[in-house]
């Protein structure tokens, strides 16, 4: 409610004054939400509902998810030390890479969508930095907090890692390809990432069905 | 008892409702408002940076696990991998055939609120008495208005929530590093500091002293497990499929996972704890 009189009251401001800069700059909660509700306006979308349409959903999704995520800061982070040891050609491969594994792991999520509720909890911000705090309440009735770090570039605020429950996705994965990078070399590394991206949808296909048909017999959960 | 079994399949998206604040709390901590004095902290010495990218930052202090024995845990992981997919994943899909999905959560309160004694003591143990307090009137208001527990009208209802306390996340407040990993065949991933904690819970859970013998013991802790999957379809799946090597990214994610939970998720900033740079 205070909220968005204050956002009234700012939309006024910058109408009298002209200040267009102004607009998104303290509102990191704001454009997390509205990436958000593009997706998932583009999954309930009955022009591109089916499988026939599967691919040209993607495509519309995964332009609303590149505009929110930074991925290069995403994918120098996670190669950590390793970045330096990379050529340039490698780095921009790395990255398509990286962002592609991470977008098709968040679309199957975002695929199977059935209604969860999505709790904005707020933000806090310092600088260029933020943290936008959100619960996601499943079907089931349990809490998943979620926290979307951003930082911004120039009116935008750019997500550069995500926590669930406290656990870090870019930390979880320098983990993983410093495991990788050590024990062998970049190449076993982009194979291993490669057929990931290639197996995941044919593997899911089957058992998504499942738990969503689950998911809803329950919504009256206890 | 919380600490090790649910986790074998958790983590990555996780549904388990495991959590030691109240929603509306949820980290109300205080903007840091310290200049970036950054870089390297202690704990990220292992983690030299790269250089030439002061817009490379962590959200989160990287954790280096020790994991002196990697090659049986890989073995153990590899066993708990199999148990899942051969096991573990058919029977609680034939379960959930037979038993309504209501009836479950039915089943997994009544052994959460049995095994008040666990939070119960744990939460006082870390001096959150006002946790504590409110394990107390879940406890009575579930037994009774919930009969026998089955019900979990005191969240419902009321909006108090469980606080997800055991002797693991004690001794981490107390000071205990979680020391060497563990991926225990059965139970999964855990390390020194839980496995401990994991024992002494057993004591302080009920439902070891309401059964006659070790072998009921285990088969209700099966039963349990059995149920809980039952409820988490294909969130095991999904963690696989995002990893690169599952392994390595349970293990980190257990650590993660059990940090967070030992500060009940707070001290956050929005500032990140650190950046890469050259050392």
């Amino acid at each position: 409610m205070k909220q968005s009189s204050k956002q009234t009251l700012l939309v006024l401001l910058l109408l009298i004054f002209g200040v267009p800069a102004f607009a998104m700059a303290g509102a990191p909660t704001d454009q997390i939400r509205q990436t958000t509700e593009k997706i998932l306006a583009i999954v309930d979308a009955p022009a591109l509902k089916g499988p026939d349409k599967e691919a040209e959903r993607q495509k519309q999704m995964r332009q609303v998810v590149d505009e929110r995520f930074d991925w290069a800061a995403m994918a120098r982070s996670a190669l950590g030390k390793h970045w330096r040891e990379l050529s340039e050609a490698q780095r921009a491969e790395f990255t398509g890479l990286f962002s592609e594994l991470i977008e098709k792991n968040y679309m199957s999520k975002v695929e199977s969508y059935s209604g969860e509720k999505i709790l904005y909890k707020g933000d806090k911000v310092d600088g260029t930095f933020g943290v936008v705090e959100v619960v996601i309440v499943t079907l089931r009735g349990t809490d998943i907090p979620v926290s979307y770090r951003v930082l911004k570039k120039d009116t935008s605020w750019l997500v550069y890692d995500v926590s669930i429950e406290g656990v870090s996705l870019v930390n979880n994965y320098r983990s993983q390809i410093g495991t990788i990078l050590n024990s062998s070399s970049y190449d076993t590394l982009i194979v291993r990432i490669k057929s990931k991206i290639a197996a995941g949808p044919a593997e899911s296909a089957g058992k998504k069905a499942q738990p969503a048909a689950e998911q809803k017999k329950g919504e009256s959960a206890l | 008892m919380k600490a090790a079994f649910p986790l074998f399949a958790i983590v990555i998206l996780v549904g388990s409702g495991c959590r030691s604040t109240p929603p509306g709390q949820v980290r109300a901590a205080g903007v840091s408002s310290q200049p970036v004095a950054i870089a390297e902290q202690k704990g990220g010495a292992d983690l030299p940076g790269i250089g030439e990218s002061p817009d490379v930052v962590l959200s989160a202090q990287p954790i280096a696990v020790p994991d002196p024995i990697e090659p049986v845990n890989r073995a153990f992981f590899y066993f708990n991998d199999k148990l899942y997919f051969w096991v573990l994943s058919p029977v609680s899909k034939g379960y959930a055939k037979i038993l309504p999905q209501p009836a479950r959560r039915c089943v997994k309160n009544f052994f959460s609120n049995i095994a008040t004694p666990v939070r119960l003591v744990n939460c006082t143990l870390q001096a959150e008495f006002e946790g504590a307090w409110v394990e107390l009137e879940r406890f009575a208001i579930n037994t009774t208005v919930g009969v026998a527990g089955f019900g979990d009208p005191a969240r419902n209802r009321w909006n108090m929530e469980k606080r997800d306390e055991d002797l693991g996340q004690t001794l981490g407040r107390y000071g205990l590093g979680p020391s060497i990993y563990f991926d225990w065949p059965v139970l999964g991933p855990s390390n020194v500091r839980d496995t401990v904690g994991y024992v002494g819970d057993l004591f302080l859970d009920p439902i070891n002293y309401l059964v006659p013998n070790y072998a009921y013991s285990v088969g209700i802790k099966a039963y349990e497990t059995v149920n809980g999957t039952s409820l988490r379809p294909g969130e095991y799946e999904d963690f696989k499929e995002a990893a690169i090597d599952p392994y390595v990214a349970l293990r980190d994610a257990y650590y993660q996972y059990r940090r967070n939970q030992i500060s009940n998720g707070e001290g956050q900033t929005a500032r990140p704890v650190g950046t890469l740079t050259a050392e």
